[in-house]
């Protein structure tokens, strides 16, 4: 797996090499703008709820496309959200979650 | 199988993972559309998500759970929450097994297995439980169950159902004579004569000693008739090794329309019994259709 924290090193998927699941990641990857683009608008309008719902369907569909990072970091962020923690932690981690995002690579 | 999720990202996900196994899955984003889907394609087994838009995963289960047709179903629930409180209220609305997402493929493939393997055990107790163990044929509980279902559904379609009681002639005596195992032996020859003669929508069960019941559906006393008939001319030319000197009869009691009220099933057995009677009194080896309502005087001159 490559090193999560490396700015702009892209993350290919567990599954890059299976046939099965070549079409299926790369539609994952590709629908990944507008996800980046509704966690922006929900971060810059603190919608907290809608926040969570994001972070709860990219925990449960990230690690199953074969990008775990993703799945890891969106489960903290929604454990973040449910225990109301500081908005600054959450700012960093809707970031955190982000910049992985715009990495993903089949 | 069924899959209910309102992510599109897990749906597909499971799609592509379970094309090569055997398994037809069907999915559904909301779980009113589940529901409704699970009711009427009544799939194996259902996945079911927790955190969903409009009603949450543990809604539906509790529905899923109180609706007759679907409660035999098994369902896992596939949530993002690994919450201890959510996996026991899960389980406590009766989910078979509770899997956290991001699930791992073959983990919830090996989960589906068991779930599937215990449901088709469960089944089979079930059916068990509800067959007679000497001729095979349905027990008296199945029976009760199965005649309430009959006159409830005539309530409501007015589709035509036929109650037969039978009676084996004489069965008493035939015991005596020769011996348990010669009647047992007759009782299970008798229901698999039924069995064979039978169709498949039709329910045949051991009412109890040497009495059946024949509960024959979408047909009226007359067509029964021309069936009983059949049966009951197959019946008196069987030949038996143990006794080859003595055939058996047996005794039936017709009813499509019951004296009484025809709600009660209680009411359908006693026009049945009735009928059974005139066939034993009328000198046995026949089949009798109960006349309803049989005006009290005439029905002692036939006694």
């Amino acid at each position: 797996m490559p090193a999560p924290n490396t700015p702009s090193h892209p993350v290919r998927s567990e599954f890059a090499d299976d046939p099965d699941m070549a079409d299926l990641v790369e539609m994952f990857v590709s629908e990944m703008p507008d996800r980046i683009g509704a966690l922006e608008t929900c971060l810059r309008e603190q919608r907290l709820g809608d926040l969570q719902t994001l972070a709860h369907q990219l925990k449960g569909a990230g690690a199953g496309y074969g990008f775990e990072p993703v799945s890891l970091i969106a489960g903290r962020l929604e454990a973040s959200l449910k225990t109301n923690a500081e908005l600054d932690a959450i700012n960093a981690e809707v970031n955190e979650l982000i910049d992985i995002c715009r990495r993903l690579t089949p | 199988m069924l899959a209910i999720d309102d992510s599109a990202d897990v749906l597909r996900l499971l799609e592509v993972r379970l094309r090569n196994e055997d398994i037809e899955l069907i999915t559904a984003t909301n779980p009113i559309d589940g529901m409704r889907i699970a009711a009427e394609r009544q799939p194996a087994l259902i996945l079911l998500d927790l955190a969903m838009p409009v009603m949450d995963g543990f809604e539906a289960l509790r529905l899923l759970k109180n609706d007759p047709r679907t409660v035999h179903i098994p369902v896992i629930v596939v949530s993002g929450s690994d919450d201890t409180d959510d996996k026991v209220a899960g389980f406590n609305l009766g989910a078979i097994d509770y899997v956290c997402k991001p699930f791992n493929m073959p983990e919830l493939r090996a989960r589906m297995r068991s779930a599937l393997r215990i449901h088709a055990l469960m089944h089979m107790l079930s059916q068990r439980a509800q067959i007679d163990g000497l001729t095979g044929l349905w027990n008296r509980a199945h029976f009760d169950r199965r005649l309430t279902e009959e006159v409830a559904a005539r309530a409501r379609t007015g589709k035509p159902f036929t109650l037969t009681l039978c009676d084996l002639d004489n069965f008493k005596s035939l015991n005596d004579t020769h011996g348990h195992p010669a009647g047992d032996a007759v009782l299970q020859q008798f229901a698999k004569l039924l069995t064979s003669m039978l169709r498949k929508q039709d329910i045949a069960c051991r009412y109890g000693g040497e009495e059946f019941a024949i509960i024959l559906r979408d047909t009226t006393a007359e067509q029964a008739t021309h069936l009983l008939e059949r049966i009951r001319e197959s019946l008196e030319s069987l030949r038996w090794p143990k006794h080859p000197e003595r055939n058996v009869t047996g005794s039936f009691g017709v009813c499509d329309n019951p004296a009484g009220d025809a709600k009660d099933p209680a009411a359908w057995i006693e026009s049945a019994d009735r009928a059974l009677y005139e066939a034993k009194r009328a000198g046995r080896n026949r089949v009798v259709i109960s006349t309803a309502p049989p005006p009290t005087a005439e029905f002692r001159r036939a006694g």
